[in-house]
């Protein structure tokens, strides 16, 4: 096997046992970002220069050498983000983000920038300056967003690891559509330095997505800047919610779920919990709301009559929109956040995790993002936010774990929360159920990443 | 006075009140964003949470102190 194929664990302990050598890596990295990314889309910038001086510069750390795609949300020293977007909004310059010092001190190296959806501002990726990222599994469908290049890179294997922020599901969701794992850490934990709205947010956070669980702790480590302690999840308390999130779901989706939710309750001899969460459709709308005030940070009415016109037209109009959203719905936001984290609290002291699909179906077609469930047509937008707000909106953490494919072979993803700083407790879950099911869905690869290789290492 | 989901008053107005410009394509935007997200803020503006005392600084990295 080429050590392109290896996984982020793997590689990093060939490097460190010296029978990889990371320039020779690096440079098959580039060679395989040449010849996978013109089909999808996820790498809008690669710098050998600059990955090679990283490389000479790094530290003995346990990522060293290691090929990591980072989300262009994040500024680099020798880069400003641009945020998927012909204008941001906001002042962007190079810079020595939190991510990319942390990834720096763990000893990797930096490859290339990630495509995003526009602004953050989706959960499909079809919209970018760059084009929109593709899904490795069918190329016509959505790879997820907003981290939707980091994901398809992993999926497509040009790197094993990838490091995206999530603000409402942006790390969950393109992780699941990519059959991949993607952690939303605890709100706080992982590096945020740099980001345009650091200063301001409450919602977002930067996280891994990896092809699995083991490989998210490693790079979740780094961003963390502290171990990640492997656990067992031994009787494991599932708590599943009855209500849209679990029950307005693509029946191929809840069957998968529903199956993996059982496997992980028998692999870590625990029990399931039907339990109560209300008004989940009003706490998502308020997760909705607080991001997107934040995302007004320091947007002027000026700047928006001055907007870009390469900005996609829906995000023309919509930036503009956020300005009339009224304080009073903000502030009811917040005390719907209290209230949230207050219910969430007394529910984790009944169950360690709360289970649901990540998304309610499979990754829906590029030209046309729209979704199929039982209540009807809806954009996969308006779906997806369903499942992800709740996170972002009480700073609990979540993960999104590769479960099935569909009957077309797409991917399909659950989702485990749990309680503030029990990260390492939906790791563990996440291992636990790649256990149950022989590892089959985190080392299904998709038809791009099963091409002959012709630039091994 | 009855609530109302009108975009073609509430989205003029706001705009020109903030001497924000917008062309055709910016307000069928503004009004598909209303007509999905307005009821909902209303919903959530109308709801009783009086007795939700707010968290002062709330620490987002941990469950919240005992109301």
């Amino acid at each position: 096997m080429s050590a392109l194929d290896l996984s982020l664990q793997e590689q990093a302990a060939a490097i460190a046992a010296g029978e990889v050598d990371p320039a020779e890596l690096l440079d098959a990295t580039l060679a395989r970002i040449e010849e996978r990314n013109p089909a999808i889309n996820a790498v809008v910038e690669t710098f050998p220069e600059r990955s090679r001086e990283m490389l000479a510069a790094v530290p003995d750390g346990p990522l060293r050498g290691v090929p990591i795609v980072i989300k262009d949300e994040w500024p680099l020293p020798w880069r400003g983000q641009r945020f998927g977007a012909a204008d941001m909004l906001a002042h962007a310059e190079p810079g020595e983000s939190g991510p990319y010092r942390a990834l720096r001190d763990a000893g990797a190296v930096i490859v290339g920038v990630g495509n995003m959806h526009e602004l953050g501002a989706g959960s499909t990726g079809n919209v970018s300056v760059y084009g929109p990222a593709r899904n490795p599994w069918n190329t016509e469908r959505c790879p997820g967003g907003s981290s939707s290049g980091p994901a398809s890179a992993v999926a497509a294997r040009l790197v094993s690891g990838a490091v995206g922020a999530d603000g409402l599901g942006s790390v969950r969701f393109p992780a699941a559509y990519c059959g991949l794992t993607g952690l939303k850490p605890t709100f706080g934990r992982s590096a945020l330095e740099g980001h345009h709205v650091a200063a301001v947010t409450e919602t977002i956070v930067s996280g891994p997505i990896c092809a699995d669980a083991a490989d998210c702790r490693l790079l979740g480590s780094a961003l963390f800047g502290e171990e990640l302690a492997a656990g067992d999840a031994a009787g494991l308390r599932i708590g599943v919610v009855r209500n849209t999130v679990s029950e307005d779901v693509a029946p191929e989706v809840r069957d998968a779920c529903e199956e993996a939710i059982e496997a992980l309750r028998g692999e870590t001899g625990g029990e399931v919990r039907e339990v109560e969460l209300a008004d989940l459709e009003a706490a998502t709308l308020a997760a909705v709301l607080i991001i997107n005030s934040e995302m007004l940070n320091g947007v002027t009415p000026e700047q928006l009559n001055g907007i870009d016109p390469e900005l996609s037209p829906i995000n023309r109009g919509f930036v503009k929109y956020r300005m009339l959203m009224p304080a009073a719905a903000i502030v009811q936001s917040k005390r719907m956040r209290t209230l949230m984290r207050r219910r969430l609290a007394a529910l984790f002291e009944e169950v360690d995790v709360i289970a649901w699909p990540t998304l309610p179906a499979v990754a829906p077609p590029l030209e046309a993002p729209l979704v199929e469930l039982p209540s009807g047509t809806l954009t996969a937008d308006q779906a997806n936010v369903r499942g992800g707000a709740l996170a972002n909106l009480t700073g609990i953490p979540g993960i999104s774990a590769p479960v099935g494919l569909s009957a077309d072979g797409l991917p399909i993803g659950l989702q485990l929360q749990a309680a503030w700083g029990r990260d390492e407790l939906l790791l563990d879950a996440a291992e636990a159920l790649e256990r149950v099911n022989g590892r089959r869905w985190v080392e299904a690869l998709p038809p791009l990443a099963q091409q002959a290789e012709p630039t091994g290492v | 006075m009855e609530a109302s989901d009108r975009a073609d008053e509430f989205i003029p107005a706001g705009l020109a009140s903030l001497g924000i410009e917008a062309d055709e394509v910016d307000m069928a935007v503004m009004g598909a964003a209303h007509q999905m997200f307005w009821p909902g803020i209303l919903g959530l503006i109308s709801m009783d949470l009086s007795e939700v005392a707010p968290e002062r600084d709330p620490d987002l990295s941990r469950a919240p102190e005992a109301s």
